[in-house]
């Protein structure tokens, strides 16, 4: 099994981390000590570029290089902000973390905040995330008392500080500007970019936005090394992943993977125990469900970025989401569709109008009112709304839509021809009551 | 209206980049949209508009071609750079405008033959150049109940709303007032205020000028009108000190609606008008409007016709008694003049006044260096002394906003609360004591600053203006007076004194009074007016509204309102501007300089020039203040009368203390509570009446409840007001609404609207 607990460091170690003294146990707030005794703020900048590490919340920008960005003359104080707003569909990586081995974000968010210069820290976590909110708000007060976290952070001469923020339910909210300015207490809609966050970010500071999983990295990479943590994997696509797999599979779950090392075939098949007898993989949306669906073609093809990219699709989120051909493809492409048009903000009219129109196509594909003219619609629509919306939901949002309609073309026209797609049998019979 | 920012293409610092093929050149900074505009090139727009703060780029309107960069750019957001490539017409910059009209009118419901906006449309028009020709969606589009009132005067059509945020922006950013948001998300996101209550406030008509679509009209104005059956002219803002530019649309003789002009005045309201400028011209039409002249005989009264009843009124004027003038604070510069000619030739020896302020010690202020209200945007210093911006000259609050937005410290000094102090740092002076504030002041450096002085309360404390003038002159500042008349300043400039006529009038030297949009039995001195009026023998009244001095007039002649003649307002910014004529004044009146010029014809000595125009001319012929002007030079946006010789503060400025006993009265005045609203009916639901405020401490100790009537009596005279006790009012003084229609505060005040004490006592 190619699996590498790295960023799991508590399956690693065998126990939830929620207590302070065992994550110090398990290696925790070593890192943190070895930059604030041994290395400066550029050297721990430094170290985030080496590694490679590229941003977990979906768009995979490096890390480092965004860590880079922050201006260090700005008269205007520095945050490091942490999106642990996990909406993106299939994708539940971040919640173990947040539930499990809280102290390693929250070591992981003082030492992005050392190397900026921040001197606050917030995290950004979605509202239906209660429970992890309280385990991670416990999590800051035990930090506080014992040292990590307040003036002089373990000793040193770092002032840091960490702020629990909890959302109140919107996807937009994990768009970076959306969320900051959600912290701010505003209607959660993203901004006009120029400017960047690195430089008028939260409060128009300048602002470091990274999702948990990255931030949850820093203190294995500071701990083993840049060289160590970039070792792993390939040249653009270095250290672990972790996957959350959805869908028809055996076994749905999060799992740790050095990146490039598996392929997709191995992650459905091998590590999430396939499908149930007598079924066959028919599509997979690899990266949360903002990318382009991929058929059984590409099951060969190896988790990293750069493969992603090649076979037409994205590593997003790593959140896969697998469906059997029992299901169907047009069925499965409106509900997504139905995901975003409920999810748009409605700022820019593209993707408020846009997403409403795609879904109300669909609709009637899968009503039997669909139009063979409908197919080159969706395709036109799509085309008018990429690379003009204000960000990227309904950007990377048309995407299972048209590639669905692209590589699954047959589906949706069988469903125009055919009146439509028949309601899905039930799974099995849910008891009512009880 | 105003869209695009104005662009100086001959600034420094030019940037040359690539437009649709041709090689041009804008300023530095300058945003694509507003440079193509201004070089002949329209890149439509939704969302943006320059006066709401930066751009959002939340409608993808404006999508542009840059070369070089991915996908398509937003021209609102993006700054000219040197050597760019824009395609605003290549047919991918098409296919997106293109595009963005097909979603907006996706869900707009294309009920353009019954909506408001129709023909003035900015939606119907950009569809019409840029659009598509049809539309590719076959699914029922969104519906909602139709329309809501988001308040008394606007009408909200949330099918019609293409979300551009520009009145949430506005409530937001430029009112303050933080209370309109979008509420629900995508497709279903609807304007709606925060706490689900009316939109209510000082600014709220903005919406309607600004809103792209149909989504917010005007609730008086729905149903009245196609664009095409209306004209519209720009004129001035009758209803107060400010010189607000607006525009009045005229139909069937009627001005049915005042809005922002298309290209605003920059240097005065911005295009942001007053609910109160908006809506007041349906008291127009109100029911003591004068249609028809009077002539009283005997005791009888009899309608006459306009000739007869000049004839009647030149009849007296002519008899040979000593006569008085009296010319009202919204009388133009002309009529004032016609009036000091009429003094000066056919009724020579007549004594002639404004009424209003006389403002002895006022002068070294006003001559110190003068500012726009465009000025205050970029200062880093606002003073604001005495006075309540926000109710009396409305728009300066926008304007003094704007600067905070923009990093000014704003330090507010006076008697009442208002809704400036919040903004700045606020001091509160003891009544009557505005010099010492002053003195005490801390000012913090500022590249610039200016200072904003209330007219009524520093001529009450010479004092505290010759201080206020002394560190207006150390400073280098320059200042605003925050007038308290319409045209005060204009009729200042004529050198019209404020007190002639009611001292002769009071010592019985007057015979004949002839008063010319005045009222002074309804203002200030009130009661010293009616008592030295009981003097004069017979009067005669030019006058738009019913009075009590119409009503114990001779000779009543109905004049034109400021609606409906040709004339010279001067801002308290010493702003000559033209009013134009939106209506026709009704059949049984006429403009007052007309009715002046017919008024000399008939005393035998007439004047050489027949038009309002003329009349100025003549004006500014012989008065310094007004050299050089003329109504070309004043021209659609105003230009500067002379600036006040300058007077030392030295001398003049000594303390001034207060008549009577008791609680020293500090007067106050509501946007919405007085004539102009209490006769619109679009205002019936703002407005307010008038009230005593005290402190409750002053209320215990006066034996006064929250909500009990009380007496006030001064030296002058007396009323009875409802009573509320507040305690963000100060101890040690009492607050009396001033301006409300029949209240009778100005009762107790003198004519000069000086510092005086109240008894309050339960009626």
């Amino acid at each position: 099994m190619p699996i590498r607990n790295v960023v799991y460091r508590q399956r690693e170690a065998g126990q939830v981390l929620t207590d302070l003294s065992d994550y110090r146990r398990a290696g925790g707030y070593e890192a943190l000590r070895t930059a604030l005794t041994e290395m400066d703020r550029d050297e721990t900048v430094y170290a985030f570029v080496r590694s490679g590490l590229r941003g977990r919340g979906g768009a995979g920008f490096p890390m480092g290089r965004k860590a880079s960005f922050i201006p260090k003359d700005s008269v205007l104080p520095a945050y490091v902000v942490c999106n642990a707003d996990e909406s993106e569909p299939g994708t539940f990586k971040d919640r173990e973390l947040m539930e499990t081995n809280p102290f390693q974000l929250l070591e992981g968010i003082t030492l992005a905040g050392y190397a900026i210069g921040a001197v606050r820290g917030y995290i950004y976590i979605r509202g239906e995330y209660e429970h992890q909110a309280r385990i991670l708000d416990a999590a800051i007060a035990q930090a506080r008392t014992a040292g990590f976290l307040g003036q002089g952070v373990a000793g040193s001469g770092f002032d840091f500080d960490i702020t629990l923020y909890r959302g109140a339910g919107a996807y937009i909210c994990g768009e970076e500007t959306a969320l900051l300015e959600s912290l701010e207490g505003k209607r959660g809609q993203p901004r006009l970019k120029p400017p960047f966050p690195a430089v008028a970010g939260l409060y128009a500071s300048p602002t470091l936005i990274n999702n948990v999983e990255t931030l949850s990295a820093l203190p294995a990479i500071i701990e083993h090394g840049a060289d160590w943590y970039a070792s792993m994997g390939t040249e653009k696509s270095t250290g672990t992943k972790l996957f959350s797999i959805s869908g028809h599979v055996m076994k749905p779950g999060n799992y740790e993977i050095v990146l490039h090392d598996t392929t997709l075939r191995e992650l459905v098949y091998d590590i999430a125990g396939g499908f149930r007898p007598g079924r066959e993989f028919a599509a997979a949306w690899v990266g949360g469900s903002s990318v382009n669906v991929l058929g059984p073609e590409s099951l060969d093809t190896p988790l990293d970025y750069e493969s992603m990219a090649e076979a037409g699709s994205s590593l997003g989120s790593a959140g896969c989401i697998v469906m059997d051909d029992s299901g169907s493809i047009v069925r499965a492409t409106l509900r997504l569709a139905q995901f975003y048009r409920h999810e748009s903000c409605g700022k820019c009219t593209p993707c408020r109008e846009g997403t409403l129109w795609l879904e109300r196509i669909l609709q009637r594909i899968v009503d039997g009112e669909g139009r063979m003219e409908d197919l080159e619609l969706i395709e036109s629509l799509a085309g008018r709304m990429v690379g003009r919306v204000l960000c990227a939901l309904a950007d990377t949002g048309v995407l299972p839509v048209t590639s669905a309609v692209r590589r699954f073309r047959d589906d949706f026209v069988h469903a125009i021809e055919n009146g439509g797609v028949p309601r899905p049998e039930p799974m099995m019979e849910v008891p009512v009551g009880g | 209206m105003a869209d695009y920012a104005p662009v100086d293409l001959t600034a420094e610092g030019q940037v040359e980049f690539e437009l649709n093929g041709r090689r041009v050149s804008a300023p530095a900074g300058t945003m694509l949209v507003d440079a193509a505009y201004a070089l002949g090139v329209e890149v439509p727009i939704f969302c943006y508009e320059p006066r709401l703060g930066a751009p959002i780029g939340a409608c993808r309107m404006c999508l542009v071609e840059i070369e070089g960069m991915r996908g398509l750019q937003t021209a609102c957001s993006t700054p000219v750079q040197p050597d760019m490539v824009v395609r605003t017409n290549s047919d991918i910059a098409k296919d997106g405008q293109d595009g963005v009209l097909e979603f907006l009118l996706e869900n707009h419901p294309l009920d353009c033959p019954v909506c408001d906006k129709g023909g003035e449309c900015p939606l119907q028009d950009r569809t019409f150049r840029f659009g598509p020709g049809r539309t590719r969606f076959v699914e029922a589009k969104r519906h909602f109940p139709k329309p809501l009132d988001l308040s008394s005067v606007i009408a909200l059509d949330r099918e019609r709303c293409i979300s551009c945020y520009r009145c949430v922006r506005f409530s937001q950013d430029v009112a303050e007032d933080k209370a309109l948001v979008m509420q629900e998300r995508g497709a279903a996101a609807e304007i709606a205020t925060l706490t689900g209550d009316q939109y209510e406030g000082r600014f709220t008509g903005n919406v309607i000028d600004i809103c792209p679509v149909g989504a917010l009209t005007s609730i008086p104005y729905r149903f009245t009108a196609r664009p095409w059956d209306v004209t519209n002219t720009p004129s001035i803002c009758g209803h107060d000190a400010t010189g607000t530019n607006v525009e009045l649309t005229l139909r069937e003789g009627h001005v049915a609606r005042v809005t922002a002009r298309p290209e605003p005045n920059y240097a005065v309201e911005e295009g942001w008008l007053s609910d109160l400028s908006r809506f007041a011209y349906e008291g127009n039409r109100a029911p003591d409007r004068l249609t028809a002249p009077l002539i009283r005989d005997d005791g009888r009264v009899k309608e006459a016709s306009l000739d007869d009843a000049v004839d009647a009124a030149a009849l007296v004027l002519g008899r040979g008694g000593r006569v008085g003038i009296l010319v009202g604070p919204t009388a133009t510069v002309e009529e004032g003049f016609l009036a000091q000619e009429l003094a000066r030739t056919a009724l020579g020896g007549a004594r002639i006044q404004r009424l209003g302020i006389p403002g002895a010690g006022l002068d070294a202020i006003r001559s110190q260096p003068r500012a726009e209200l465009g000025d205050i945007d970029g200062a880093g210093l606002v003073v604001i002394v005495g006075g309540d911006p926000p109710n009396q000259q409305s728009i300066v609050e926008l304007r003094v906003r704007k600067a905070r937005r923009r990093g000014a410290a704003v330090i507010t000094v006076g008697p009442r609360p208002h809704a400036l102090e919040p903004v700045g740092t606020a001091v509160r002076s003891e009544p009557g004591r505005l010099a010492a504030a002053i003195a005490a002041l801390d000012l913090p450096e500022a590249a610039s600053t200016i200072v904003l002085w209330d007219e009524a309360d520093l001529a009450a404390e010479p004092d505290a203006a010759g201080a206020l003038a002394r560190i207006v002159g150390d400073r280098g500042a320059s200042q605003i007076e925050l007038g308290a008349d319409v045209n005060g300043a204009g009729l200042r400039a004529l050198g019209l004194g404020a007190g002639d006529v009611l001292e002769a009038a009071a010592a019985g030297e007057i015979d004949t009074l002839l008063t010319i949009h005045a009222d002074p039995l309804d203002g200030p001195g009130a009661a010293d007016w009616g008592w030295a009026l009981g003097r004069v023998r017979a009067r005669i009244a030019i006058a738009a509204y019913a009075s009590a001095v119409t009503d114990a007039s001779t000779v009543v002649i109905p004049a034109a309102t400021h609606y409906e003649t040709d004339g010279v307002y001067v801002s308290m910014t010493g702003r000559a501007q033209r009013l134009r004529p939106g209506a026709t004044a009704p059949a049984g009146a006429a403009p007052g300089w007309e009715l002046l010029i017919a008024l000399a014809h008939r005393l035998g000595a007439p004047p050489p020039y027949r038009s309002a125009a003329r009349a100025f001319a003549a004006a500014a012929a012989a008065r310094p203040a007004l050299a050089g002007l003329d109504y070309d030079v004043i021209g659609v946006l105003g230009a500067p009368v002379a600036a006040v010789t300058p007077v030392s503060p030295n001398g003049v400025n000594g303390p001034r203390e207060a008549a009577g006993t008791g609680l020293p009265l500090v007067t106050t005045t509501r946007i919405f509570g007085n004539a102009a609203a209490h006769r619109s009916e679009a205002l019936a639901s703002v407005r307010t009446g008038a009230e005593l405020v005290l402190n409750p401490a002053e209320g215990e100790r006066l034996g006064i409840a929250d909500g009990a009537r009380a007496r006030l009596r001064s030296p002058h005279g007396e009323c009875i007001l409802a009573v509320r006790l507040a305690a963000d009012h100060p101890a040690g003084a009492a607050f009396a609404t001033t301006g409300v229609p029949g209240a009778g505060v100005e009762r107790l005040l003198p004519a000069d609207r000086g510092p005086v004490n109240v008894e309050i006592e339960a009626p």
